[in-house]
C-alpha cells in the first residue's frame, strides 16, 4: 500500500504571501463541512447532510522574533483575516491548497521550555477552501 | 502609491509589489506593511514649472 512520507514534500507554505515553510515542523489543512443532523421518526439511524463550511489550517512553526520570520508575520494578523496556501509535491503530482480569508484569531507571543526550541502552534480557521 | 517589496521573504527586495491584486486575494496587506514586508513609496512631487514671461 502507498503512503505519504512527509520528509519534504511541503515545498511552499505562505501566510499572508509570506513564505514561512522554512520555520513550519508541521500542518494540519483541513477541509470541513459541517453535518446538519435531519433525521425524522420515518428514520432508524442518524442521517446527515452538509452544512457550511468550517475550514481550518494549523500549523507549528518554530518562534523568530528577527526581521521577516515569523513574528514579524504573524503579529499584525491577529484578528484579522488573510491566506494560507500550501503546496504539496509528491512525485510528479503537485498541489497547491489555499484558504483564502481565514481567521487568526490568537498566537501564541513566547512559547519557551529551558533547553528546546521555541515553536507556536497557530490556527487558521473559516475562509473558503480550493485546491488546484 | 507604490508598494515596495523590502524582504526576500515575500519577493525580489526592491520590486513593485501590487498590494491591490494581493488585497483581491484575501491578503493582508497592512499586516505585510506593520511586519516590514513592504514599504509605501509616494510618488514624488511633480517639479514647479516657471511661468513664461511673455504669455501675459
Amino acid at each position: 500500500m502507498a503512503t505519504s512520507v512527509f520528509l519534504s514534500n511541503l515545498s511552499a507554505l505562505t501566510v499572508n504571501s509570506v513564505s514561512l515553510v522554512d520555520q513550519c515542523t508541521g500542518i494540519t489543512f483541513v477541509n470541513l463541512k459541517e453535518s446538519l443532523d435531519v433525521t425524522t421518526l420515518a428514520d432508524t439511524s442518524r442521517v446527515n447532510k452538509g452544512g457550511l463550511f468550517n475550514n481550518e489550517v494549523t500549523m507549528t512553526l518554530f518562534q523568530s522574533y528577527i526581521a521577516s520570520e515569523t513574528y514579524a508575520t504573524l503579529a499584525a494578523l491577529v484578528g484579522t483575516k488573510t491566506t494560507v496556501v500550501a503546496t504539496v509535491i509528491d512525485g510528479a503530482v503537485t498541489k497547491v491548497f489555499t484558504l483564502a480569508n481565514c481567521y487568526l484569531e490568537s498566537m501564541p507571543v513566547i512559547s519557551a521550555s529551558l533547553g528546546e526550541m521555541s515553536t507556536i502552534d497557530i490556527t487558521f480557521t473559516g475562509g473558503s477552501y480550493s485546491v488546484s | 502609491m507604490k508598494h515596495i517589496i523590502e524582504s526576500e521573504k515575500l519577493g525580489k527586495i526592491g520590486e513593485e509589489y501590487d498590494a491591490e491584486a494581493a488585497a483581491a486575494t484575501g491578503i493582508n496587506v497592512d499586516a505585510l506593511i506593520a511586519g516590514g514586508f513592504i514599504s509605501i513609496q509616494k510618488a514624488p512631487k511633480s517639479a514647479k514649472t516657471k511661468s513664461d514671461p511673455e504669455e501675459k
